[in-house]
């Protein structure tokens, strides 16, 4: 029976009855097809797309992309599938660019501030104007032999902006100090002490077949998580054999929810559980590198019975965890996140490395791969940023009047120094605040002169990696689109990061000795010389061949270009006991990374509104708590409870209890509270960080940004959290239908 | 190999690969015009995400475990929500998905009610964005208005792109091209999600599948109990320190 559809609306009209009818017809199909949603109304858009690559090198992670580019604007980011780091997977910050991109908040012109401090009032003036009245005043420095009373603090730079920005500092005379709010100091320190290199190394996660992790949340926040993900997938499934990964950490974290088992350790006795592993081993093994890694013998007093109670793990737990180790062919030991964020942080991640020297998987498949150098003569990665106690000293010196200009770029100072440090009113002291920023953060709210960079999708620049894929590469940042604000012409909108400080240079009379004009003159002179290298995977009969080639696949690099050297064995250093800011304290307070980065994210509606893995909560700050202390405490979720150190800080956050956390602790993510940011940030939740105690890492001197004890209170306030769990109802289950099906793989 | 209408669109979905991060969240937001939902939509239970990850706690501290789910439209063969639809806004197409079409909706919500897999979102509201933000929107998507029933189409507008751009150039549209995939899948960096076509026996999917269905494989369908047949097959969760296997 042939049924059109307006015979068929008519009847499902009349009766019930007609509704059988029609499904003893089966599907009019062809009736269907003539309005195919597949045809219709995205068929009428015949626009043609473009995909250019590029790299994003937000919160100090590199990912190469590539972004659909319709009538001049970009639509979407995807993964490069070539590019080493990330082989074609990305990251929702990667795909949340395109709301900075198209921020209503951007900033569209240089301003001048006009009101008081923090103010918001600004006035725009020209570009010549802007540049004119920076120079003049280093100018002035400089000629009264003032110079180092500028300082210039940047996000950590690499590349070739990093190589302008240090030749514009060098020209000037300015300091420089670059600045990360959750530091990578004491993680790069160490390295260097266990392997002796500059760099991160590639950890082979892939090849691995047990991931022996220590507070480093790789596969969310840590170093490069998108990378790491990839290689975890192959870890589970792309192999015969399905790896194992254990990973010790005093938070549930996500790592820690995908892990085969999660070890709670007591919050900065990581070191000592890696100690203890190793002492283990060494009574069993009689290797050889044992003599040379505890030529001194002190591996015995950290025996399981020794350290269980400290660490929190029974000593059948360590030996267990030092039998897989050392039953596994491809073993790999990675530390970072709140392992390395205590006042023996340093000491716990080199004894957590170390590991690796005892699995002898230094170079190996399955281990760690350390990275060549650059390529590039004088163009290096970021280096090491500044540590805490560097910038708690800047403080001093800025309440001291020897900071006469302040300039900030990507660093967001205000935001992200604990209070205990006193930036801010520090900050008040320094006569001059420029800025950077293509977006109001909170340093640049309180700034006298903001020159907005371009947003890095309109930029020109170079990705060479911290963590490297173990062979030489470049990345190649190149503007997907023309810059938002060109209407707004010449002598306002935005514009390059390194060409404004190339252009003031120029007004200074500087020659920062680039031979060049422009930005994306240095980096195309430079692409030369990766051409004259004649290898790698672009390769081409003309320059011109090769620069559209490392444009066209978002970089240069040589997979044959590998470090060869082997780092001599450190010998192991003992680890002491964490210190911690109060006492008496009822909490050990653990801030961790969700969906914002270290704040940078805030303001991009998606990562707000993207759910925390494991509470699923959005938009707010909140506070782990385990369920049941939450229950004896009489909390329940969304009530307002105040999180006090011993400090006298005091910040209000939304309870999220949960059976995971440690009774012992409370978790707070990172990312809110911030002052300004646009819409989207500014005056939203509260920023942990403002409140933690001023510790720091013995050797390095970093911020021991897990060391602070908190009591809770309770507050009347209740405040709903806005969460993703419960938005669409619970399925039905029962013990014969699951959602998750979990199988012990026995049965393959 | 890819050719217009003799396809059956389909997805793998590997419990054990999937690491929660919601990567896949973000990206179908960014490609599908997805309004932005801000902290009233999820103080009101109205957040739309087409798809989502679902996250389980198994046991209590220290033997805890959290066990994450990717979970979008199940393109059911046998789809409940579409019988009950009165005005034909969404119907099954002839390569196995279940499409929805926005300017037939009245907004009567009774997919909604029939879906078993809750993956179908109403526009409570008329979507906003600032007007700066419009200029990321994907013209290839339309835009909902408020009163109007969405879902996942599997990026169907990728599909129509890549089939009709790959037969003007005369060329073979292959099993896992980046075009054709959608966003979700390659935004996953552990590679959990795969797409392609059932009807393609070398498919990768396919064969997945063909594997995974055995016995003793790690295949299952989300609620196969209630017949819905669907388009999306996912491979269990492995942890080796269960005794049996049992689920969530």
């Amino acid at each position: 029976m042939a049924l059109t559809r307006r015979q068929f609306l008519t009847l499902m009209g009349g009766s019930a009855g007609a509704a059988v009818l029609f499904q003893a017809c089966g599907l009019p199909e062809k009736e269907l097809l003539i309005d195919s949603p597949a045809a219709m109304p995205e068929d009428l858009v015949s626009g043609t797309d473009n995909w250019y690559a590029t790299t994003s090198q937000q919160g100090g992670v590199s990912e190469g992309i590539v972004v659909r580019v319709m009538e001049g604007r970009a639509k979407k980011v995807e993964g490069n599938p070539d590019y080493p780091l990330n082989l074609g997977g990305h990251s929702a910050l990667s795909e949340a660019s395109l709301q900075g991109l198209y921020h209503p908040d951007r900033i569209s012109a240089p301003l001048v501030r006009t009101g008081p401090r923090g103010s918001s009032e600004y006035r725009e003036i020209s570009w010549e104007d802007a540049v004119a009245r920076l120079s003049a005043q280093l100018t002035e420095l400089k000629d009264s032999n003032e110079a180092n009373k500028a300082v210039f603090v940047s996000n950590p730079v690499g590349g070739h902006a990093g190589l302008v920005l240090d030749r514009f500092v060098t020209a000037t005379g300015a300091r420089h100090l670059s600045y990360e709010a959750v530091e990578n100091n004491v993680l790069r320190n160490a390295l260097k002490e266990v392997f002796g290199t500059d760099s991160i190394p590639e950890f082979d996660i892939d090849n691995s077949d047990l991931i022996l992790s220590f507070g480093a949340d790789f596969l969310s926040s840590w170093v490069s998580p998108t990378r790491y993900a990839r290689g975890y997938g192959e870890f589970r499934q792309g192999h015969e054999h399905r790896g194992k990964l254990i990973h010790v950490d005093s938070r549930f974290s996500m790592t820690a929810a995908n892990a085969d088992q999660w070890v709670h350790v007591n919050p900065g006795t990581e070191g000592l559980l890696a100690m203890s592993i190793m002492q283990v081993l060494s009574a069993d093994h009689s290797d050889a590198v044992f003599g040379e890694l505890d030529s001194d013998g002190i591996l015995d007093s950290y025996s399981p019975v020794n350290v269980a109670d400290v660490v929190g793990v029974s000593a059948d737990v360590i030996n267990k965890i030092a039998e897989d180790f050392s039953h596994s062919e491809h073993p790999i030991a990675l530390g970072g996140g709140s392992a390395g964020a205590h006042t023996n942080g340093n000491q716990n991640l080199k004894a957590i490395y170390s590991l690796n020297r005892v699995a002898s998987n230094i170079g190996k498949k399955g281990g760690v791969i350390l990275n060549p150098e650059s390529p590039i003569a004088g163009v290096s990665a970021p280096k090491a940023t500044n540590t805490f106690s560097e910038f708690h000293r800047l403080s001093e010196e800025m309440k001291a009047g020897n900071v006469s200009v302040l300039m900030v770029r990507d660093a967001d100072i205000y935001y992200g120094m604990t209070d205990t440090a006193d930036m801010k009113s520090a900050l008040d002291n320094v006569p001059l605040i420029v800025s950077f920023a293509g977006m109001m953060d909170d340093t640049t709210s309180i700034a006298d002169l903001i020159l907005p960079q371009h947003h890095f999708l309109e930029d020109w620049g170079t990705d060479i990696p911290v963590a490297g894929p173990g062979y030489e590469m470049v990345g190649f940042q190149q503007p997907v689109v023309r810059p938002f604000f060109e209407n707004r012409g010449s002598n306002l909108g935005t514009k390059g990061f390194a060409d404004i400080l190339m252009t003031v240079a120029q007004v200074m009379g500087q020659d920062l000795g680039l031979s060049a004009d422009t930005f994306k003159e240095v980096i195309r002179n430079d692409a030369r010389k990766l051409y004259d290298l004649r290898r790698g995977q672009v390769v081409s009969s003309s320059f011109e061949g090769f620069w559209n080639g490392v444009l066209q696949r978002g970089g240069w690099w040589d997979t044959e270009a590998k470090e060869r050297a082997e780092p001599a064995v450190k010998r192991l250093d003992g680890v002491d006991r964490a210190e911690f800011g109060g006492t008496n304290q009822e909490f050990y307070l653990q801030p961790f990374i969700s969906t914002l980065g270290d704040g940078t994210g805030a303001s991009l509606p998606w990562l707000q509104a993207m759910p925390d893995a494991i509470s699923t909560a959005t938009w707010q700050t909140w506070v782990e708590i385990n369920h049941k202390v939450a229950e004896e405490k009489g909390i329940s979720e969304g009530d307002v409870l105040e999180i006090r150190p011993s400090n006298g800080r005091v910040i209000r956050a939304l309870a999220m209890p949960n059976p995971a956390v440690p009774p012992d602790t409370i978790g707070i993510p990172i990312g809110q509270g911030h002052r300004d940011g646009g819409r989207y940030s500014a005056g939203r939740g509260a920023n942990v960080l403002s409140v933690l105690d001023p510790k720091v890492d013995s050797d390095t001197g970093s911020l021991a940004w897990a060391a602070t004890r908190a009591n809770i209170t309770m507050t009347d306030e209740w405040i709903r959290v806005p969460k993703f769990e419960n938005t669409v109802p619970e399925f039905p289950r029962d013990e014969h239908h699951h959602i998750i099906e979990i199988t012990s793989g026995e049965d393959h | 190999m890819v050719t217009a209408g003799s396809n059956k669109w389909g997805m793998v979905v590997d419990v054990d690969r999937c690491t929660g991060c919601q990567g896949c969240v973000v990206a179908c937001q960014s490609e599908n015009n997805i309004p932005i939902n801000l902290e009233e939509h999820f103080n009101q239970r109205r957040a739309i995400q087409w798809i989502r990850i679902e996250r389980y706690w198994e046991g209590e501290y220290p033997n805890v475990k959290a066990r994450f789910i990717p979970v979008m439209c199940q393109h059911c063969g046998n789809a409940p929500c579409e019988p009950v639809c009165p005005v034909y806004a969404t119907y099954h197409n002839n390569e196995g998905m279940n499409v929805q079409v926005y300017n037939r909706c009245i907004g009567t919500r009774f997919c909604a009610n029939g879906c078993p897999y809750h993956v179908r979102f109403f526009n409570f509201w008329e979507p906003e964005w600032p007007e700066s933000l419009k200029n990321q929107l994907n013209p290839d998507v339309t835009v909902r208005s408020r009163g109007i029933m969405e879902k996942c189409s599997f990026c169907v507008q990728r599909i129509q792109r890549s089939t009709r751009e790959s037969e003007r150039d005369n060329e073979v549209l292959e099993d896992g091209d980046r075009g054709l995939n959608p966003a979700c899948v390659n935004a996953c960096a552990t590679n959990a999600l795969i797409f392609g076509n059932f009807n393609d026996p070398d498919s990768k999917v396919s064969q997945i599948k063909e594997d995974a269905m055995k016995e003793g494989g790690r295949g299952y369908r989300l609620m196969e109990n209630m017949g819905t047949d669907t388009n999306v097959v996912y491979l269990k969760k492995v942890d080796q320190s269960v005794e049996v296997t049992h689920g969530h």
